[in-house]
């Protein structure tokens, strides 16, 4: 079937779109779009985030159909070209990110969590974060980043 | 400087960008796929296989079997046991084991391809524990291996155990278990391989490029210089990417084919077919003295490897080194026991042992403070390793031990949170402390970095390293400390990693030992770097004899003048040569004596102490831990924010080892069943850092990485088990576990009653 979305603010239109294709194999296989990972398939890691209309979604989970006429967003669309997004400078300037691979999930539902939640507590943060798996960093750092992201999404602190 | 600082590790920002290209994304457009036809029966005799069904699929190209393997089947790290095939030739050993590989043009053909083999097995007896595989006539796993299923028995001797523990002022005994753990890295095992020039060049991800191109050529019957492994970025691998996964599959198909070819796991995959965390079963009898000085332990650890032997000879090894925990202990008899049996295999994981014999020593401790009516805090600052001590292997302890520093910083939390500890009808909280200690490096054998450093014409210098960065922070580490020996911002330095074709081995990503090990061959290589220059100076300064010294990137004679390294590469050029500095470096042991396990495993070892505070819900059996405080002695922290990133790592690694990680093959196999910790699940974690310089690290530095898991579970099930009021001696500390503690004190307060 033929798809059309707009991915990171630009149209895409794909033609012969499997039925059971699933967002996820879209972004990676059709499109190249590798930044959003996949660690399990069935929906308990949350690499494979993306935004669907602002909402964090897993990829793997979305059938590519219900991306028809929405607005997605992965992670290569978040940097204004050298200027990185204020929460994926809240990631780096914390050591947020150790090897890597969740780290496109992370930052795509934390987003998610300031649009809702401007001011966000740790513990919300944690919860808003309890479906994105990370093996590497113990989450530590990570809450970190996402208390100076929003920060940085609001405004403020941008003089450090 | 660089030294010291908390850079922002090499790479993140294009990890934040989504632009990193992991082993998992290598795939490319006009690609073969691949896929494994994975037995479902073990031990079994492969009857047939017949390809025909699946070749009859549209994009299927080929089929493989053993019978195509050109090499040796037989693969593994460690060359006395090495014996885990790809391609089982004849005899399925372990549930999952590849009998066949499916070359197609699609993933989905190459799925349906693997279905569609038609593999004809028949079921022999097999062995699926320790004490199955060391019964008398029980069935050989590996018929080869000359202790029938023992794969090894390692022992450490020293003085009379017996007769200490009969003279002992209070003796306490007790078996614990714990669980197989999976890895669970995020990233899949990936990759892909492709011809060049009649040699095959395979990018995935690995912690080890210089061992998988060695067992590469010896799987495709070819020389090294047949084969380029190029380490890809790797998401994770916390010992689960030491031994070979994907990468025999794509040489071998990209070898036949003569096409690029792809390959990644799927987590069932994953799970079924790389190695785990070894359950162990320990049998601890520890004595002490009246004053609380410990006098013995006697260890029976038992071990199953399952069908490969992977790294289980080094973990028997090191369980058995580690047994006594950081305490002297003058009087020592631990024998530790490795098996095969046909469960999936049991390799490296974080820790190698330490984590499972940490559980045992330190409940031990907890038991003897209990019988000699002492504080448990006070028992293991009075026996806590100290210069001068010896440990179990007799080595004797110089410098760089800072168990007692880590322990001071640990104790006013401690302290404070036992203050704070209240038990209602609701719940019931509960403080423990973990301490250990361990080896950096193979335990007593050489194991070796190199690493080159080039000053280059262009004025910029270029790091050499075969060692794999798999997102712990080497390629930082290793940068800070070349750029601070050439007093050069980290910014004018290019790092060129892991790739067989350009850079040198450097042994495995294992063991905590990059930092120290290849950290000092990286300093070797400046030094090596800087005496070139400095011949080159002299050279061009038409003075043989002048002092020249490098300083702040610069060369600068005795009669004051001074010339650019640059310049003098350039002048190395003009005949050819190059101002490139090489570094060796091999840490100073001495092998174990095979009777008694005396000797000089390591040249270091780094300490560490943990305390936990964990709450218990009495309804719901829920354990939350609340906090961890963490204190590492890692000798001198080249990075202190990537240090701290590693404790907080490991300690939620720990949770994870302690309340619900348990792996069960063929029941387990996918992250649905199989739980690691959340955001949610995570305590508050305070990192701290201790620095006990060791005199023969680079900058006094020497490892973490393993080291901050290794007290966790410890910590956290002394204090499950002082809020329980019973010693919780087997991991997972699984709800039902607790509920069964629960359930039994209840017992006991109603008689009391
Ligand atoms: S890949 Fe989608 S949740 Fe794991
Ligand atoms: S940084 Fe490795 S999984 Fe999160």
């Amino acid at each position: 079937m033929p798809l059309e979305f707009t991915l990171n603010g630009q149209k895409v239109s794909l033609e012969d779109v499997p039925g059971e294709a699933t967002l996820l194999e879209v972004l990676r296989q059709r499109l190249g779009m590798l930044g959003a990972k996949e660690g399990c398939g069935v929906g308990e890691c949350g690499a494979c985030t993306v935004l669907l209309d602002g909402k964090a979604v897993n990829g793997c989970l979305t059938a590519a159909w219900q991306a028809a006429g929405r607005q997605i967003a992965t992670v290569e669309g978040l940097a204004q070209g050298d200027e990185l997004h204020p929460m994926q400078r809240g990631f780096v300037e914390t050591g947020a990110v150790q090897c890597g691979f969740c780290t496109p999930g992370m930052i795509l539902t934390s987003l998610d969590l300031v649009e809702q939640e401007p001011v966000p507590g740790d513990q919300q943060i944690r919860r808003a974060l309890a479906g994105n798996l990370c093996r590497c960093t113990g989450y530590h750092d990570v809450v970190r980043a996402v208390r100076r992201g929003a920060k940085y999404m609001r405004g403020e602190g941008e003089e450090q | 400087m660089s030294l010291g600082q908390s850079l922002i590790r090499l790479g993140t920002e294009a990890k934040v960008r989504g632009e990193t290209r992991y082993g998992f994304d290598m795939p490319q457009a006009g690609d073969l796929h691949l896929a494994c036809v994975r037995a479902e029966q073990a031990p079994a005799k492969i009857v047939s296989i017949n390809p025909a069904q699946a070749l009859a699929i549209p994009g299927v190209v080929r089929v493989f079997t053993a019978a195509d393997v050109p090499g040796e089947h037989r693969l593994g790290i460690i060359a006395v046991s090495r014996d885990q095939e790809f391609i089982a030739p004849g005899l399925v050993r372990q549930p999952g084991q590849c009998v066949a590989l499916v070359a197609a043009e699609t993933p989905e053909a190459a799925r349906a391809g693997a279905r569609a083999v038609v593999v004809v097995l028949e079921q022999q007896p097999g062995v699926w524990s320790y004490d199955e595989a060391m019964a008398p006539d029980a069935p050989l796993v590996q018929p080869d291996n000359p202790g029938g299923n023992l794969l090894r028995e390692n022992k450490i001797r020293r003085g009379d155990a017996d007769a200490a523990l009969k003279d002992s002022a209070v003796v306490v005994e007790a078996t614990y278990t714990t669980g197989r753990i999976a890895h669970c890295a995020l990233e899949l095992e990936g990759g892909r391989a492709w011809l060049e020039g009649g040699r095959v060049m395979v990018t995935a991800c690995t912690q080890n490029p210089h061992y998988d191109q060695a067992d590469l050529a010896r799987f495709l019957g070819v020389g090294e210089d047949r084969v380029r492994v190029i380490q890809a970025e790797t998401g994770g691998g916390f010992g689960g990417k030491l031994d070979l996964s994907v990468q025999p599959f794509l040489a071998l198909a990209a070898w036949h084919l003569k096409r690029p070819v792809c390959l990644r796991y799927t987590r069932e995959e994953s799970f079924l077919a790389t190695a785990k965390r070894h359950d162990l079963r320990m049998h601890f009898i520890s004595g002490a003295d009246e004053q609380g000085n410990i006098t013995a332990l006697r260890a029976r650890i038992d071990g199953d490897t399952g069908a490969f032997a992977s790294y289980g000879l080094a973990v028997n090894m090191r369980a058995a080194v580690h047994a006594t925990g950081p305490y002297r202990t003058p009087h020592v008899d631990v024998v530790a026991r490795m098996a095969y049996s046909n469960n999936t295999f049991n390799g490296a994981m974080r820790g190698f042992g330490c984590p499972q014999v940490a559980l045992a020593h330190e409940a031990q401790m907890n038991a003897l403070a209990a019988a000699l009516g002492m504080d448990p805090f006070d028992l293991r600052k009075q026996n806590a390793l100290r210069h001068g001590d010896h440990t179990a292997t007799g080595q004797l302890l110089g410098a760089g031990v800072g168990l007692s520093a880590c322990l001071e910083r640990i104790e006013p939390i401690y302290r404070k949170w036992q203050s704070e500890r209240r038990h209602a009808d609701e719940y019931r909280e509960g403080v423990g402390v973990g301490v250990m200690f361990y080896g950096i490096g193979n335990t007593g054998a050489s194991n070796p970095s190199t690493a080159q450093l080039e000053w280059r014409p262009d004025g910029r210098v270029t790091l050499f390293t075969g060692a794999a960065d798999i997102g712990q922070g080497s390629d930082t580490a290793l940068m800070q400390i070349a750029a601070s020996r050439l007093g050069l911002p980290m910014e004018r330095i290019d790092l060129c990693r892991g790739d067989t074709d350009r850079t040198t081995n450097a042994g495995a990503t294992s063991a905590s030992r990059q930092t120290y090990i290849s950290g000092n061959a990286v300093m070797g290589a400046a030094a090596n770097l800087e005496m070139q220059l400095v011949q080159g100076a002299r050279e061009m300064l038409n003075q043989r004899h002048l002092e020249v010294e490098l300083k702040d990137g610069m060369l600068v004679a005795a009669d004051g003048r001074a010339v650019e390294p640059a310049e003098v590469a350039r002048h190395l050029a003009k005949a050819g040569g190059r101002a490139r500095g090489e570094g060796r470096f091999d840490p100073n042991f001495t092998a174990l004596d095979p009777e008694t396990g005396q000797g000089r495993p390591y040249a270091t070892y780094a300490y560490a102490a943990q305390c936990a505070r964990v709450r218990v819900d009495t309804a719901s059996a829920m354990v939350k831990v609340t906090d961890v405080a963490a204190a590492h002695d890692v000798g001198r922290a080249v990075n202190p924010r990537s240090v701290q990133g590693q404790i907080c790592g490991g300690v939620v690694m720990g949770v994870g080892m302690a309340l619900m990680e348990h792996y069960q093959q063929g029941r387990t196999d996918n992250l649905q069943a199989y739980h690691i910790p959340t955001a949610a699940d995570a305590p508050d974690i305070t990192p701290l850092i201790v620095e006990e310089p060791e005199p023969s690290g680079p900058y006094g530095a020497k490892g973490v990485g393993e080291p901050a898991l290794i007290p966790t579970a410890p910590a956290i099930a002394g204090a499950v088990s002082q809020a329980l009021g019973r010693p919780m001696r087997h991991l997972p500390i699984s709800l039902e576990r607790v509920m069964e503690a629960l359930t039994a004190a209840e017992g006991e307060t109603t008689r009391e009653d």
